[in-house]
């Protein structure tokens, strides 16, 4: 954390000595100052900020792939004149325990086009998704298991 | 500049489709959450002519509707959905 | 260079506000509606927004853009979430073509109560919610 806000001034830093106050700029001094914290990290004492970083920014990646692979499905399928879909709603048992473990997992899923988080159940351990494209419950069971959730709780914990 | 402007008109006239598109939703239903959807999208088509026109014009001035619109739109579908359960 | 990255955000973020258009008015029931819209939309709007902060290139409206994609970003799917759990709610129909509905007869709209499953993944014990 006290990593973050210094690299947060330095980015400030940056963008004071350039003069100009461009959100490019920022970003620039924001890399820059990442790039020299990592360099001036000490090795006695590992600090958790480079780790989750790069944890983050995996995740990040692998979400907007999701996102553009399920866009672009549903996209063919909304232009292409037979529907091809298979909708069905899904029960998926939760790992994820805290409600904000599992307000981003929901909201994860419904932010991939396809897929949509209905219902929790009471007891907070199932969540129940309407998907258009299920051949095999189970499968579907498992990639919603193995990919998101997995990798969230990753990164969350 | 130009080809900007262009594109800007271009660009204007198929939002205008997809605001049809979101009015027919509107109009045909058949239930009355069908009807709460086509006036979510309208609204976020909203937010895209103003960005749109925003750019065409060069008045960034207009970003703060845009984002008045999205806020606006968020709550009144909240709002909707409030009520549908409510009146269940 | 500028214009040009520009205008193709924009005309990506007008692709897809047209197709969520068309999958609003083609698609069967509702809740592929909601998927079709909400998500076109918000990914149609967050591009033309971007595509605007692209245009001026100042901190003070690119921050703003920012925050106007982060907040369609998070609410969008709040609302597609809220819209479809109260049409699931008040009994909007399924498309005939659904193959599997699991929540069906653990929904109980009475108390708003909804059961929960007993799936082999749900092995080790949890805290139960009060």
């Amino acid at each position: 954390m006290t990593l973050f806000l210094l690299n947060v001034l330095l980015a400030l830093a940056w963008t004071a000595l350039t003069g100009e106050l461009t959100a490019t700029n920022m970003v620039i001094g924001f890399l820059l100052g990442y790039g020299t914290l990592w360099m001036a990290r000490r090795a006695d004492a590992p600090s958790g900020y480079f780790k989750k970083a790069r944890q983050v920014i995996k995740f990040a990646f692998f979400f907007l792939w999701e996102l553009l692979k399920a866009n672009l499905r549903v996209t063919y399928d909304i232009l292409t004149p037979r529907h091809r879909m298979r909708p069905a709603i899904i029960a998926v048992p939760l790992d994820a325990k805290t409600d904000m473990e599992i307000s981003f997992l929901a909201n994860l899923i419904t932010l991939t086009p396809g897929t949509l988080s209905l219902e929790v159940s009471n007891d907070r351990r199932v969540l129940f998704i309407h998907a258009m494209y299920v051949t095999d419950a189970d499968q579907f069971r498992r990639d919603i298991k193995r990919g998101l959730e997995q990798r969230l709780l990753e990164v969350l914990r | 500049m130009s080809e900007l402007t262009l594109t800007s008109a271009v660009v204007l006239s198929f939002l205008s489709v997809a605001f049809f598109l979101a009015f027919v939703r509107l109009l045909r239903g058949p239930t009355l959450p069908d009807r709460v959807v086509a006036l979510d999208l309208i609204a976020v088509v909203g937010i895209g002519f103003v960005s749109a026109y925003a750019i065409a014009s060069d008045q960034s001035i207009l970003l703060n509707v845009a984002s008045v619109m999205a806020l606006i739109g968020f709550l009144g579908t909240v709002a909707f959905a409030y009520y549908l359960r409510r009146k269940a | 260079m500028q214009d040009a990255v520009c205008a193709a955000l924009m005309i990506a973020g007008t692709f897809f506000m047209v197709v969520g258009g068309v999958g609003v008015i083609r698609f069967p029931d509702l809740y592929m509606r909601v998927s079709s819209s909400t998500k076109a939309s918000t990914l149609g709007a967050g591009f033309i927004l971007l595509s605007l902060a692209f245009h001026f290139n100042e901190l003070g409206t690119t921050m703003r853009a920012v925050a106007t994609i982060t907040f369609l970003v998070v609410t969008g799917p709040v609302s597609a979430h809220l819209i479809s759990r109260a049409a699931y709610g008040i009994g909007v129909r399924l498309w005939e073509g659904t193959i599997r509905d699991e929540l069906r007869g653990r929904y109980n709209p009475d108390t708003n109560v909804v059961e929960s499953v007993e799936l082999e993944s749900n092995e080790d014990e949890r805290p139960q919610a009060p």
